[in-house]
Formats: structure tokens, C-alpha cells, sequence
């Protein structure tokens, strides 16, 4: 019973950074229709940012949180502007570029950080909340979920109840009929790119005092947001959120019962799984041929 | 006629120069062009793939159950070397043939990450079970070929062999792609509609390519590890296809011999530049994204255009 | 920013052992380098970039410190001639291909006596070219050894054999802990060698394993599997050869474990007290020491001056010492030790040399081991520390008997490696 109620916190805290991490390739795929592969890196940047500034140099912890956001926020928008806008006519051309982008930041990582063990990254907030004597979170995990949670709220209040939201989302629907309605498609693609760099960034930082940092870890999280973006729907947001929950409670009951590698074969056969039974994701609109 | 005796010529003349080159070459060198030419293979068997438009990114897994295949009936089944090498293709041909139901529904994005899936899948089972694969480690001390005495464990012998082996190949591959099949191939890409109307079954020749694709990395899988004598999972993950397909773009997708440009020279200024190290994936990264955006055809097309801009500048010059 | 200046010093290494590197690469027609007769060249084919690097490069660093000392105070003198010794590596990032080209080049145009690597894959892509070539290759898994390999020796480290030293010192002071959880990487070359030896030991040493969990390297997030085993309620949690150690440490933190812990290595620990407590991290047992220890000037130890190696090291890597940091110097040294016993540098000479008698190991003792495990006794054993962590530093505790631990368990040992799928003879 303990370790089942263990479990199921343990996998809700995590769904926050899968969110974090599949909502904002959601969110570039909808709007520019563009793969983009390197989605892993950014969070990579985004913990890196975080162990230079403040595991290195002692800047305060929410001020890197904040300066790493921003960073790869400016990193996504120079991919926008010199790499996915001049390939605007070809899907793979984004995708190819993404790649190139992939190497070249692992290799800015490794330049920052040397080569050696994984980065590490004291938890800005110590101790252990226990709750009815068997229940223990963190207060660093709780303190990253509260942040993802509340950006994913924000974010859900920009698309639903903003002008520029509805824009975005018209522009995601179909790209022409909106800028047939004067929505400005390369502003849109922008802000897009903005928005969901800022979030993988935000996953990255929040991540950083809870896991191994190193230029690879960007691998795996891009594998868990291709498999939620996929199961969510591709190009649906709340999709993405409602998948995000699902696979990361499914991924931490298999690791808890099973084994995690379990869990992952798993995970990517369900993927496939649902590609050939509805392409379209739980909560995706059906695509026609 | 003139034109197919020059590149007859041509490709006699660079037969006969890889036949001696290995001579000259120090000694990690050999090996050094035995994984090329492997990998040659590997991407003119890729370009296959990619002819009907889907661009796959399970080709190195298909490399890894052609060796994993080939290692396993060697090693553990006694098989010889010249029949596990043909099923090496088989298998991982069978593997695509089979992954081409539930991924063939899917096209573009969802293919491409359909096909990223199935291949993670399969690499993380062999990493999971250790018996058979012997997870991370994989399996070691695979046997060497056999054949008149021959010591298949120095590398000019083996470089002979991959040679022969990997010309066959292409040139199998290079005839399929000027066969009825290739064009219709090239129909399935760029009139998918069309050839649909017409009573092709788009679905049957995305298949074909994708299987024959994979059946000759599967034989490129198997002619590489019973050189190194060892197959672990990972070379043969996401970043080998990332490789792959910077070879493909770099060198041009469009003509067969594009491709094999693209790893030939990718692969010597690699070697030429292990000094750069830590930050040579960055310079593969930069050289990507240039080439995608402003060649977007790769290397081969790179004389074409540098004539037309000579041609633009002496508008005379496109009367001779 | 120390990590800049371990870059700056690397590069520069790597200048000078890859000088005309680009050259060589480019046309094939120029002539081997041919080093002056008075120098012998150690090859190192380790990884130094990517994710195993911490298990190569600091070899690296000890491996340069030990050789210019030697060559400052006037080289080595092997069958009445002086030698300066000279170490040449080469990066394979832990990669098959590259491990096969990286020892062909060591041999063959550095002209290489002896290759030192660490293990795994990497050398059982090289085994057979070595064993032909009768090229001295050694490594640090032992497990590498296999019946035909009879230039592949482990001269320094014995892993995963010497996990049983910690696992007989824990019985011995702790006898109230009685039940254990393992959990470890499920990779055959590290983890799984590991985790069937502690099992071994924990059976011998009459502590019940309640649960193992061997996970991917897919793993982000150890919270669930902590939990897991944790519901076991264990009184030992052994972390066997992990590559994830610290955050492992941190979820048993977070989690509230009490009980012991004990694991193979304690990379980095410095770190690990930083992201938890040190009243947390004390007390846990693991082998691997650092050298400023008192305990590394008894009799016996057979390491020159191992306090002023450790200073050494962290005047110039400050943050770099892993478990292999002096491993491979052992190695080093061991090597020429027999090269003079010997009178001769060449690889057969010294092979034959170790093949056919007893060896100084580093910690003491030094019995050749492994036939019935592997096929081959080409793994020296002998004493191994047990480390425990005391005040936030590391202390030996004792030199354990892993001889006499094998000579009267092989036989657990042996069927707890096939229960897990390992290679046995």
C-alpha cells in the first residue's frame, strides 16, 4: 500500500517534466510543422545553464532558473529565424538542421563543463516532506512539479483565453486559411519556437539538481517526448499534458514493479501500437489521407 | 555509348586503385577503409530506402540484426561464415518485411518516428536480454571467415573480401534502381497520387524498398563484425543513423553515387581530424546545416553548380 | 575553473602524442616515426571522451605524472640499458571500431610494448588481433580473460573479486544486518559481474538478498526503483558497480534509508556529501581509497610513495580522482618492475615472464587467479582494501583476504555468474 501511493507520487511529480519536455515539441511540430530533434537538447542547455551558474559560480537558484529559460528561449529563436524559416517548404529540411544543431550544442556542453563524470547540482532546497508517516517527497521535486505544473496552467491561459493564443493555434490548424485571415505565419512560427525552447529550457533547470547532468541526457528525454506527443496526439497540447501523466505513471509503476528498461520497450511498443491504430493519438483529430 | 565505356572505364580504373591502395596504407588505416567500404554499402542500401520519400530512421538497427544474426548463428549454432552471411540479409530483410505492416500505415513524420520507435525497441531488447544478446557487452570473439586457408584476420584479405562482397552489392543495387522497380520507386515519391490512379500499390513498393533496403545493411552488418569480432548494441544507436543520414544529405540523395561520395569524404576528413576531437560532432553538426542550406543536393551536385554560375557569368559559353 | 585547465592540459597531451597526426591520416606514404632505441613507448587505448572517460582519462593524467618522474630521475634500466618510457594513447571513446584501429596504431606505428586498457567490449574487439600478434594487453575487468587469451592479463585491478572484502567486513561489524537489496546497471561488463559476486558474498556471509534490481541505462529517474526495493525493508543496500552511484544516494537520502550501503566505487563522494548530508554518506563501504590514506604506508603496500602520487595528482586535476586514478600506474609499474626482472621490454618476454611467476600485488599478496571462472589464471589477486567513509573522507578499514575468500567459495561464486547469464567456463 506504501508503495503504492510512493509510487503513484512519485510518477505524478515526474509526468511534470515530460509535460514540460513533449508540450513544447507539440507545440513546433503544430505550428511549423518541423521535428525537432535537438527538443532534448534544450533541456540539456537549460541543466547545463543551471550547474555553470549556479552549482559553479553561486548565482542564486531561481535567477538561473529564469537566465536558462531565457538562454534557450534565444537559442530556439535563432533556429527559428536561420534554420526552420528558410526550410519552411521542406519537413525534413527542419529536421536535418535540428540534428546539426543536436552536435553542436552537446559539443558547447562538453567545451562548458569538460569532459568527466556528470555534472551535479546540490539541491537548492533540502529535506524531505513526509506526509502520514510513509509518504516522503522532497521539497526539490516538489518545488520543480509546483513550477511545472503552474507553467503548464499559464500556458493553457495564453492558448485558450489570449488573442495571440487562438492565433497560434489557427496557425497550427492550417497555415494557409490563417494567413488568409492576416495572421502573420513567421510571427507565429516565433512565437512557437519561443515559447516551447522556454519550456524545454524551464524542464532542463528544474531537472538539473534532481538528475545526472551530462551532454547526452538530452537522449532520453527526447525518446519520452516523441512517445507522449505521439500517444497525446501529435500537434494536440492537451493531449500531450493528459499523455505525459499517463505514460510517466505507467513508466514508474513498470520501473517499480518490473524493470525500467521494461518500461521503455514498453513504452516505445505502445507507440508504435497506437501509430497503427489511431495515427491521430487519444486525443488527436483524425487525420485524413 | 560513348558515355557508358567512359564510366565503365572509370569504374574499372577506381577497382583497380582500391585494389592496390591497401598496400600502401599503414596498418589501422586498412581497417580504417574496410569500415568505409562497409559503410558505402550502408548508405547506398539507405538511399534505397529513401527513394519512395519515407525516410527511415531504423536503418541502423537493421545493420545490428543482420550482425547480431550472423554473430549468433556463428557463434553459437556453427554456422559458416558463407551461409550466415546471406542470412544476416535475410533476416534483417524478414525483420523489415514484417515492421512494414503497422509502419507502412504511417507516412512522413509519423513513419520517420514510427520507424525511430521500432528500432529503440529492438536495440533496448537486446541490451534487456542478456541471453541471447549479451546485453551491453554484447558477443565476443565471433569466428573469422574461412575459405582455402586464407587468414581472414589480417586486413587486406578481409578488405578483398568486403570489396568483392560490397560491389556485388552495389552493383545489384544500382541495377534495381534503373530497373521498371527503381522508376516506379521514384513514381511512388514524387507522383504518390499519380501512381496510385494508375493501379500501383504504393503500399507494396514502399515495402519492397524498404525491405531490399535493409536486406543489404543487413549483409553490411554482418561483414563488419566478423572483423571486429565483437557486435554490442550500441553501434547501433540513434547516433549511427544520425551518421548515416549526414552521409546521405552530404554527399546528395538524389544520384547513386552521390551517396557513396558523401561517406567517402566525410569519413577521410574525419580521420583526418581526430585532433579536433571533443568538437569534431560539431564540425559534422555545422557542415550539416550548411549543406542543407545552401547545397541542398549534396557534393555531387556541387560541379553542376559551380558550371551553371560559370555559364551565368559568359552567357556565350552555353553555345559551345 | 578547474575543468578548463584539465582541458588545456589534456589538448596539450594530446599534441604531443598525436603530433603528425593530421599528416599520417591524410596520405599513407609516410614512414613509420621511429622513436630513438633508448625510449619505450606504453600505449594506453582508453576512452577519453564520452561517457566512460572518467574511467580512462585519469589514467591518463597518473600515467604521464609516473613517467616523467621516472624519465626526470634519469628513466629505467631494463637489461643493463637505460630507457626513458614514453606513454602514447589513443581516444576510443569506448567504441569497438575504434578500439581495434586505436590498438592496431598503438602497435604497430607507436611501436608499443605493452597496451593498457579498460575493459569490456574494447577488448574483446582487440583480443583476437592481440593474442595473434602476441601484443601485453591488459585490462581492468578480469572478466575479459577468456581460455584462448593468453597475452590479456589483469595485473592491478580484479574486479568484480574484490567486492567480497567489503561484504566479509560488513558481516564482521555489523551482524545485526541481515537482509540486502542489490541494485546496479544490468550491463554485463560492469553491473552484472558485480551484482553475482556480492550476491555470492552476501550468501556466503549468511545475509538474505530480498530483491535485485538491474535497470537500464535508460533510467532518469531512481525515485520508483528506490522505492521499490526499498519496501523490502533492508538493513543493506548495495549498489554493486553502478554508474549511477550518486543518484542513488540521493533517493535513499530522500527517502530516509538507515540501514548500510555498500558499492563498489564512491566516485566523486565529495559530491555526493555536497547533494545530501555527510552524517548521511558516513559510514558507507565501498574499495577503492584514496592515497593520502594512512593506511597505504604499511608494510606490504607496494606503490612508491602513494601520498606524494595523491598530492601530485590533485595539485594538477583537482577534481578528477576516480577509482582507476592509480590503476593504471600499478599497471605501469608492475610492467616495468617484470620488464627488468625480465631484462627485456618485448611484449613475449614479459608475457612469458607473468605467465610463470608470482607477482608483488599493489595492496600485498599476488596469487594468479581466474581459470576456473574464465579458463585462464591470468588475474592477479591478493589483498584489497575495504573503505569506509569517516568524517566526510575516505579511510581504509582493512586489507581484506581475497585470496582465501576464493579459495574456499569459487564454487558459490561461480553458480551465482550463471545464474545471472554470465560468461563462465
Amino acid at each position: 500500500m506504501e508503495l503504492l501511493v510512493q509510487t503513484m507520487v512519485n510518477g505524478i511529480i515526474q509526468s511534470g517534466f515530460y509535460a514540460l519536455a513533449a508540450v513544447g515539441l507539440v507545440l513546433i511540430f503544430g505550428v511549423m510543422k518541423v521535428v525537432n530533434f535537438a527538443h532534448g537538447e534544450l533541456t540539456m542547455v537549460g541543466a547545463y545553464s543551471v550547474w555553470f551558474l549556479h552549482a559553479q559560480n553561486d548565482m542564486p537558484f531561481l535567477l538561473t532558473v529564469v537566465t536558462a529559460v531565457v538562454l534557450v528561449a534565444m537559442i530556439g529563436l535563432l533556429m527559428e529565424r536561420f534554420l526552420f524559416r528558410p526550410m519552411t517548404d521542406s519537413p525534413l529540411g527542419g529536421l536535418i538542421c535540428s540534428i546539426g544543431v543536436l552536435f553542436v550544442l552537446q559539443v558547447a556542453a562538453t567545451l562548458v563543463g569538460g569532459e568527466g563524470p556528470s555534472k551535479q547540482v546540490p539541491p537548492p532546497y533540502e529535506g524531505t516532506l513526509v506526509l502520514f508517516d510513509m509518504l516522503r517527497i522532497p521539497y526539490q521535486r516538489l518545488f520543480s512539479f509546483a513550477v511545472a505544473a503552474t507553467t503548464l496552467g499559464l500556458l493553457w491561459y495564453f492558448l485558450t483565453r489570449m488573442r495571440i493564443g487562438w492565433a497560434l493555434r489557427a496557425v497550427a490548424q492550417d497555415r494557409e486559411a490563417a494567413s488568409l485571415q492576416g495572421i502573420n505565419s513567421n510571427r507565429m512560427s516565433m512565437i512557437a519556437m519561443g515559447v516551447g525552447a522556454a519550456m524545454a529550457g524551464l524542464a532542463g533547470a528544474l531537472m538539473a539538481p534532481l538528475t545526472n547532468i551530462n551532454p547526452h541526457m538530452g537522449h532520453n528525454v527526447i525518446i519520452t517526448a516523441f512517445i507522449v506527443t505521439i500517444v497525446g496526439g501529435v500537434g494536440s497540447l492537451p493531449g500531450a499534458v493528459i499523455a505525459s501523466v499517463l505514460y510517466a505513471l505507467f513508466h514508474t509503476f513498470v520501473t517499480t514493479y518490473f524493470s525500467g528498461t521494461i518500461a521503455t520497450i514498453s513504452g516505445l511498443v505502445i507507440m508504435v501500437l497506437i501509430l497503427i491504430v489511431r495515427p491521430s493519438g487519444i486525443l488527436g483529430k483524425r487525420v485524413t489521407e | 555509348m560513348l558515355a557508358k565505356h567512359r564510366t565503365l572505364m572509370t569504374i574499372v580504373l577506381i577497382l583497380a586503385g582500391l585494389l592496390i591502395l591497401p598496400h600502401y596504407l599503414k596498418y589501422h588505416q586498412q581497417d580504417f577503409l574496410i569500415f568505409l567500404v562497409v559503410n558505402v554499402l550502408v548508405v547506398a542500401s539507405y538511399r534505397l530506402v529513401t527513394l519512395t520519400g519515407e525516410w527511415s530512421l531504423i536503418h541502423a538497427v537493421m545493420m545490428g540484426i543482420g550482425a547480431y544474426t550472423s554473430g549468433m548463428l556463428t557463434k553459437f549454432l556453427d554456422f559458416s561464415f558463407w551461409i550466415s552471411l546471406p542470412l544476416a540479409g535475410v533476416v534483417a530483410g524478414l525483420t523489415a518485411a514484417l515492421l512494414s505492416f503497422p509502419l507502412f500505415r504511417t507516412t512522413q513524420f509519423y513513419f520517420l518516428i514510427g520507424s525511430f520507435a521500432a528500432g529503440e525497441a529492438i536495440r533496448l531488447s537486446w541490451i534487456h536480454f542478456i541471453r541471447p544478446f549479451g546485453g551491453t557487452s554484447g558477443i565476443s570473439a565471433l569466428p573469422s571467415p574461412e575459405l582455402l586457408g586464407i587468414d581472414f584476420l589480417e586486413p587486406i584479405p578481409y578488405f578483398y573480401l568486403t570489396l568483392a562482397i560490397v560491389t556485388a552489392c552495389l552493383v545489384i543495387l544500382y541495377r534495381i534502381e534503373k530497373s521498371r522497380i527503381g522508376l516506379t520507386l521514384h513514381a511512388v515519391h514524387w507522383q504518390a497520387p499519380l501512381a496510385e490512379s494508375v493501379g500501383i500499390n504504393t503500399w507494396n513498393y514502399r515495402t519492397l524498398a524498404f525491405t531490399t533496403g535493409s536486406m543489404f545493411v543487413g549483409i553490411a552488418g554482418a561483414l563488419k563484425v566478423h572483423y571486429i569480432g565483437t557486435v554490442t548494441p550500441n553501434q547501433y544507436g540513434i547516433g549511427f543513423m544520425v551518421f548515416i543520414l549526414i552521409w546521405l544529405i552530404v554527399g546528395g540523395y538524389k544520384t547513386f553515387y552521390g551517396a557513396i561520395l558523401g561517406v567517402i569524404i566525410l569519413s577521410i576528413l574525419d580521420e583526418m581530424f581526430r585532433e579536433l576531437e571533443v568538437i569534431r560532432p560539431a564540425v559534422y553538426g555545422a557542415v550539416l546545416i550548411l549543406f542543407i542550406l545552401y547545397l541542398p543536393d549534396g557534393l555531387e551536385s556541387l560541379p553542376q553548380k559551380i558550371a551553371s554560375r560559370i555559364k551565368g557569368a559568359s552567357p556565350k559559353g552555353s553555345h559551345s | 575553473m578547474t575543468n578548463r585547465t584539465i582541458d588545456n592540459n589534456r589538448r596539450k597531451f594530446l599534441k604531443q602524442a598525436g603530433a603528425g597526426m593530421a599528416a599520417v591520416a591524410g596520405a599513407g606514404m609516410v614512414p613509420l616515426r621511429s622513436y630513438a632505441d633508448d625510449t619505450l613507448v606504453v600505449g594506453m587505448n582508453i576512452p577519453m571522451t564520452g561517457d566512460y572517460a572518467p574511467w580512462g582519462l585519469p589514467g591518463l593524467y597518473d600515467c604521464e605524472i609516473i613517467a616523467n618522474n621516472i624519465n626526470a630521475a634519469g628513466g629505467v634500466e631494463i637489461g643493463g640499458k637505460s630507457y626513458q618510457i614514453r606513454v602514447a594513447a589513443y581516444d576510443h571513446a569506448y567504441d569497438t571500431e575504434k578500439a581495434l584501429q586505436g590498438f592496431k596504431k598503438l602497435v604497430l606505428e607507436d611501436d608499443a610494448k605493452m597496451v593498457m586498457m579498460l575493459g569490456g567490449s574494447t577488448v574483446a574487439s582487440v583480443l583476437p588481433w592481440a593474442t595473434r600478434k602476441k601484443v601485453l594487453t591488459t585490462t581492468l575487468l578480469p572478466s575479459d580473460i577468456t581460455p584462448d587469451s593468453d597475452y590479456l592479463f589483469a595485473t592491478c585491478e580484479s574486479h568484480p573479486l574484490y567486492n567480497v572484502t567489503g561484504v566479509v567486513w560488513l558481516a564482521q561489524n555489523y551482524p545485526e544486518a541481515k537482509k540486502a537489496v542489490i541494485v546496479t546497471n544490468n550491463d554485463a561488463e560492469y553491473g552484472l559481474q558485480s551484482a553475482a559476486t556480492y550476491k555470492a558474498a552476501f550468501e556466503v556471509a549468511g545475509i538474505e538478498v530480498v530483491d535485485v534490481n538491474l535497470h537500464g541505462f535508460d533510467v532518469t529517474d531512481f525515485a520508483p526503483i528506490v522505492s521499490s526495493v526499498l519496501a523490502k525493508n533492508p538493513d543493506i543496500f548495495c549498489m554493486a558497480t553502478s554508474f549511477y552511484v550518486t543518484p542513488l544516494m540521493e533517493q535513499l537520502y530522500h527517502q530516509g534509508f538507515d540501514g548500510k550501503i555498500i558499492s563498489c566505487t564512491l566516485d566523486y563522494y565529495e559530491e555526493i556529501i555536497a547533494k545530501t548530508s555527510e552524517e548521511f554518506v558516513n559510514g558507507t563501504i565501498y574499495q577503492f581509497p584514496d592515497f593520502d590514506d594512512p593506511m597505504l604506508n604499511n608494510e606490504g603496500i607496494h606503490f612508491p610513495d602513494p601520498g606524494g602520487f595523491d598530492a601530485a595528482f590533485r595539485k594538477d586535476h583537482p577534481n578528477d580522482w576516480s577509482a582507476v586514478a592509480w590503476e593504471y600506474p600499478a599497471i605501469l609499474l608492475n610492467w616495468i618492475e617484470n620488464a627488468q626482472r625480465v631484462g627485456s621490454g618485448e611484449s613475449e618476454d614479459v608475457a612469458k615472464y607473468l605467465r610463470n611467476n608470482s607477482q608483488n600485488f599493489v595492496f600485498g599478496g599476488g596469487d594468479w587467479w581466474g581459470s576456473q571462472l574464465w579458463g585462464l589464471d591470468h588475474a592477479l589477486v591478493g589483498r584489497w582494501p575495504v573503505v569506509v567513509i569517516e568524517n566526510g573522507k575516505a579511510r581504509i578499514q582493512e586489507y581484506g583476504d581475497l585470496s582465501a575468500w576464493l579459495a574456499d567459495h569459487t564454487e558459490v561464486l561461480v553458480r551465482h555468474m550463471k545464474e545471472l547469464g554470465l560468461r563462465t567456463v
